[in-house]
Formats: C-alpha cells, sequence, structure tokens
C-alpha cells in the first residue's frame, strides 16, 4: 500500500503493551482514501498517544456538560464506566452492564476501538424507559498525550422506548484522542431518541462512529452537536433492516478559531417502505473548517424508499471553509429521494431590519445565527432537550469571539 | 428644541443623488406627512434616518433632540427613539418574534439604564399590545414574518412601535398592500401612539391612508425635493389633481 492509503500511528505495539493487550493491526486512513480525503488524520498521527488511565482523579463533571431535567446519568472517565459518578437508579425499563468488546470487522477507527476499549458500557432498554439516560463521556490526560475508547452498546428491544443524550467532554490539558464508537440497535417497533453533544476542549480529538441498525416499524431519531475541538468527526452509519422503519438523523455545527469538524452519514436502505430524514447545518467562523459527507444508499429492493438529505452552511466570515459531498447511490426504480446543499453569509436586509429595532450588530448576527441553525435544531422533538441544545449553541455564539 | 430636524440633506445611492436638499423640522406632538410620485426619494429619506448602509449623505444634517443623528449607526439611531416601520418586511426564518422583541425591548432599556424585563412582564406586555391590535398572541412564536399576510406584517410592525414607544417613528408607505380592514387596524394603531412628546413621519403615496392618520402637515416630494407644504387639504387637493404638475415642474 501506498504511503498516503495508510499513516503511521502512535497506537502500535507499544501502545497495546501499556494496556497488556493484542495490538491492533489496522492503520488510520491517509488522505488518498475517498472517505477522508476532506479529514487529514495526518496531526492525529503525529502524537505520541499514550492509553489514558484507569484510575484518573476526576471529581467533578465538567460545567459544560448541561443538567438534563430528570435524567439518570451514566459517567464514562477515560472510557471506562464511572460508578461513583454515575446514578444508581437508572429507573424502570434500563438495564446496564459491561460487557467485553468482541473484536469485528468494521471501519479502521471501530477496530481501533474494538482493540483497545477495555469494555462496553451497555444499556438495555425494555418498555418504556422512565428516565431520560444521559451517558457523559469525559476525556482526562495526564501528563502526556492520551487517547480513550469509549465504547457504548444501546439495545432497545421490540417496542421499547428511550430518549438518549450524550456529552463528550474533556478536561483542559494535555492534547487527547477520543475514538468512541456507538452501537445501537432500535428492535421492532421500538423508538430509540439520542441526541449527541459534542463539546471538546479546544486541544481535542474526536474521532466518533455510529453503528445503527434499525428494525421494522421502529423509529429513530437523532440530533448530533459540533461545537469545536481541533478535529472532529462525527461519522454515523445507519441500516434500515426492516419494512416501515423511520429515521430522522439531524445535527449542527458552529465552528471558530481552528476547528475542523466532519460529518459522515451514510443512509442504509436495505428493505422497501422506509422514510429517511437528513437536516444538517453549519456555521463557520475564523479559519475552522466543516465538512459534511452524505451517502444514501437505496437497494434494489429497497421500492417506495423516502430518503430526503438536506446541507446549509453559513459562513460568518472570509475565512473558513466547507466541504460538501452528498452522494446518492440508488438501487431501485420507485423511490422519492432528494438532497440539497447550499452555503451562504447572513442576509445584510436581515442585519438591517434587526438593528433598525436597536439590536446591536453582535447580538442581530447572534439571533441570525441561532434562527438559522434552528430549523435543525427544532427537529429535536423533546422538548428539555431542545432547550439545553440551543442554549449550547447560544453559549458558543457569545463566546467565540474569545475563543 | 424641535423633535426631528433635517436640515439641506443630500443624500446618494450607487453615485446617483437621490436627495437634493430636504429641509424639516417635527416637533413633539405632530404628524407630518410626505407624499409624492413614485421614484422621487420618499423610501430614501427613511433609509437615510434610519441609517440603512448603502445610502451616503453627501451633505447636511439630521437632528434628534439636539444629537448628531448621522454621527450615529443604525442600531444606535433606534436605541436614541428612531423607528422605521418597513415598507417590506423581511422574513427571518428560525427567530422567533417573540424573542426578537425581547432583544429589541431590552436593548432599549438597557440603553436607558432601566433593568431587563423578566420573562413574565414581557409576556403580559405582549398579549395586552396584540389584544389591542386584534393580532392572535400565538403570532409570536412564529418566525418574524415568515408566512405572515401583508396586513400581518404591517400590523407586526405596529406591534413592534408599540412595544418599542419610539420619539420618532416614520411610516414607510405602511399602507402598501393593506385592504380597507387592516388598514384601519394599522391606522388605530399608529393613532393610539400619538402622543405630546412623539412624532410622525407617514410616507404614503396615497391619500388613502391620511383619512385614518390624520396629519398636521403635508409635504409633497417630487425629484429629491420638497416642492410644496400645507396643512391637511393639500392631500385632499393632490387626491383630485394627481401629481401630474410637480413631475412635469422638474421634467
Amino acid at each position: 500500500m501506498t504511503k498516503s492509503l495508510i499513516l503511521d500511528h502512535p497506537f502500535g505495539a507499544s501502545y497495546a503493551k501499556q494496556l497488556g493487550v493484542a495490538p491492533w493491526s489496522g492503520n488510520l486512513p491517509g488522505p488518498k482514501v475517498e472517505d477522508w480525503r476532506f479529514t487529514p488524520l495526518r496531526p492525529l498521527a503525529k502524537i505520541p498517544f499514550a492509553p489514558a488511565a484507569a484510575d484518573v482523579d476526576v471529581d467533578a463533571i465538567p460545567r459544560n456538560v448541561p443538567t438534563v431535567p430528570g435524567a439518570a446519568r451514566i459517567v464514562l472517565v477515560n472510557g471506562l464506566y464511572r460508578k461513583d459518578l454515575s446514578d444508581k437508579a437508572l429507573g424502570k425499563g434500563i438495564a446496564l452492564s459491561q460487557v467485553r468488546v468482541q473484536a469485528k470487522q468494521g471501519s479502521s477507527l471501530v477496530a481501533l476501538n474494538a482493540a483497545y476499549a477495555p469494555e462496553s458500557v451497555a444499556v438495555h432498554v425494555s418498555g418504556a424507559a422512565a428516565k431520560i439516560i444521559h451517558i457523559v463521556s469525559i476525556g482526562a490526560a495526564g501528563a502526556q498525550p492520551t487517547a480513550l475508547h469509549p465504547r457504548i452498546t444501546i439495545t432497545a428491544e421490540t417496542g421499547a422506548s428511550v430518549t438518549l443524550v450524550e456529552s463528550h467532554v474533556g478536561l483542559p490539558g494535555q492534547a487527547y484522542f477520543s475514538n468512541p464508537v456507538a452501537s445501537i440497535s432500535v428492535g421492532e417497533g421500538a423508538s430509540v431518541r439520542r441526541y449527541v453533544s459534542v463539546d471538546e476542549d479546544s486541544e481535542a480529538f474526536h474521532l466518533a462512529t455510529s453503528l445503527v441498525t434499525v428494525a421494522a416499524g421502529g423509529t429513530f431519531e437523532a440530533f448530533h452537536l459540533g461545537l469545536g475541538g481541533a478535529l472532529t468527526r462525527q461519522e454515523i452509519r445507519v441500516v434500515l433492516t426492516g419494512e416501515n422503519a423511520t429515521v430522522k438523523l439531524n445535527g449542527a455545527y458552529a465552528l471558530g478559531g481552528q476547528s475542523h469538524h466532519d460529518f459522515t452519514t451514510v443512509m442504509d436502505h436495505a428493505v422497501p417502505n422506509c422514510v429517511s430524514s437528513q437536516v444538517f447545518k453549519g456555521v463557520v467562523d475564523g479559519q475552522s473548517r466543516g465538512v459534511y459527507q452524505g451517502r444514501i444508499h437505496v437497494a434494489r429492493d429497497a421500492q417506495k424508499t423516502d430518503a430526503r438529505q438536506l446541507h446549509k452552511a453559513l459562513f460568518l466570515s472570509r475565512g473558513p471553509q466547507i466541504d460538501c459531498k452528498p452522494e446518492l447511490e440508488i438501487y431501485a426504480d420507485d423511490v422519492q429521494c432528494a438532497h440539497g446543499a447550499t452555503t451562504g453569509e447572513i442576509d445584510p436586509d436581515h442585519m438591517f431590519y434587526l438593528e433598525a429595532r436597536g439590536i446591536d450588530p453582535d447580538t442581530a448576527r447572534a439571533l441570525l445565527v441561532e434562527g438559522f441553525l434552528a430549523d435543525a435544531v427544532n427537529e429535536i422533538s423533546v422538548e428539555p432537550v431542545r432547550d439545553l441544545f440551543g442554549n449550547a449553541i447560544g453559549t458558543w455564539l457569545k463566546t467565540r469571539g474569545a475563543a | 428644541m424641535s423633535l426631528l430636524e433635517i436640515k439641506n440633506l443630500h443624500a446618494s445611492v450607487a453615485g446617483k443623488e437621490i436627495l437634493k436638499g430636504i429641509t424639516l423640522t417635527l416637533e413633539p406632538g405632530e404628524v407630518h406627512a410626505i407624499m409624492g410620485p413614485n421614484g422621487t426619494g420618499k423610501s430614501t429619506l427613511s433609509n437615510v434616518i434610519a441609517g440603512r448602509e448603502g445610502y451616503e449623505v453627501t451633505k447636511g444634517e439630521v437632528y434628534l433632540d439636539g444629537k448628531d443623528v448621522l454621527a450615529m449607526e443604525a442600531d444606535e439611531r433606534a436605541r436614541a427613539g428612531i423607528f422605521l416601520a418597513f415598507q417590506y418586511p423581511v422574513e427571518i426564518p428560525g427567530v422567533t418574534t417573540s424573542a426578537f422583541l425581547k432583544t429589541a425591548l431590552n436593548a432599549k432599556r438597557r440603553h436607558e439604564g432601566k433593568p431587563e424585563i423578566d420573562a413574565m412582564e414581557f409576556l403580559k406586555l405582549v398579549k395586552a399590545k396584540t389584544e389591542k391590535l386584534g393580532m392572535p398572541y400565538d403570532m409570536i412564536k412564529r418566525a418574524l414574518n415568515v408566512g405572515f399576510s401583508g396586513g400581518e406584517k404591517k400590523r407586526a410592525e405596529v406591534l413592534q412601535m408599540t412595544m418599542l414607544e419610539p420619539r420618532v417613528a416614520i411610516l414607510d408607505e405602511t399602507d402598501s398592500g393593506l385592504d380597507i380592514d387592516a388598514l384601519r387596524v394599522v391606522s388605530e394603531g399608529v393613532n393610539s401612539l400619538r402622543a405630546p412628546e412623539r412624532a410622525f413621519l407617514v410616507i404614503t403615496h396615497y391619500q388613502r391612508l391620511l383619512d385614518y392618520i390624520v396629519p398636521d402637515h403635508v409635504h409633497v416630494m417630487a425629484h429629491g425635493r420638497i416642492v410644496e407644504s400645507g396643512g391637511k387639504d393639500l392631500a385632499l387637493r393632490l387626491e383630485a389633481e394627481g401629481y401630474a404638475k410637480y413631475i412635469n415642474a422638474a421634467a
């Protein structure tokens, strides 16, 4: 293999030896790998990461973790379940366990996670979960750059219903690399709502993979928020495996400084009569870079598929860059598929209208940006969560000058 | 001191002179109407006073309570008490009318050294004002002007005006696109704001609006200048005679 398809990386034999496990035999994708063309991993591969310590002293949850009203918390520090920081009572319908991760085939990052994840936090849902489950993953680097491999497994039984919130944050300090993998299985007629916020430290790397399957009649509603970090990718792969399944996959990102954020989605319609929709919106400032790659795959048998995808980005200045790559692979002939992508700047007529009402330019811009992101954020069907995510964006807008 | 003083105002758009020396003084409590044919600079005058970008003032002065308006940014002018009711209010998706109103109101309150309005007080105030204007209260939950009919947009403008209580309100062709019922509601809203400390500049092409909002003074504008001024009877005369003589006079 040529150099440009793979990268030398710090996750080999000496890394594995510190954990006392067999080394990962894979490689990080290089710049010539099509899926990684817009998100180069060279800066990550150059850092001599060490495995995260298991026994880090974390006595407080970082400030940027919201309090979700009525939720039960499951806290992971450096990828490990922390009983001392988590809620004991998860409420009716939820069973929590830790299971060993089975190494299996997958993308290189999923395999990297499988090689080094100590165990998976497994949430099993039966019936209607009484509480919102809030999973908090904290990266706590030690004296040197640290890597962590959180693993989350969500299994919603037939007819089960649950709302999950995930907050990915870190403690300031050394650079860290979070490599989370979430496997989510939505059973027949089950309903899973998952709201993910990635708000890592500005020096952090975060390369997440979500692997979702939705069975017949199941509903999966997700919202992913990206608010920074040095390099973040949220890759979400959904397979609709049973008929009459519905997927709403939405997201927003707000980037400043040198942040790089990548949303990569794969919506795989494997069977007929399913509906999927995606709305992704981003605002970019400073020298940041936003990426959206969205693939819709409709199998030959997946007739009557309705699949939609939209990406819109707003430039707050002339410095940032946006790369957008929608892909439709349609092998069935009786389907409705649509995709759209636009980029633009704030409309001066909108600015003047707000200013003519006495609103200063900074506040006016913030209102317009929140408004721009709103039609993605408003897709969050659980109101208190929608408010939390809206507030997180509001806070980002207020502090971005300081970033 | 006069409330609003416009002295020999000249302004250009893209290098073309549109206003060629406007002089106009509004005393507190007065309603002035500016009438005139299309393309004569009426909307330019309102945009220049409100501080819209793209309008270059080449000569002249504007004072509000003796303060130099042209030295202020658009948002400062608004907080100082200038309100422009837009001819074409823009639709802003994603920003709710309620969030917008609250932000604008608090900007003004901060400027006046008052504390921000609390959520309950704000809702009560909006409820009272919307009822008065015959607007459904739910409208404030909708995105600003998005999907509003022409009449609803103008009512929303008047709602904003009643919330912000400006010193000088400029109504830029507020009657355009209104049916007779909407015209009455909007006019009643404006009339209810008439007060000894406030002045209005009503820009219109038609006399019709002035049946509802009765002016103290009427000015005819043509080719970037005020060519005639008079009392409210002037508006009736214009309605009967049309603008032909003013258009031809300078042609």
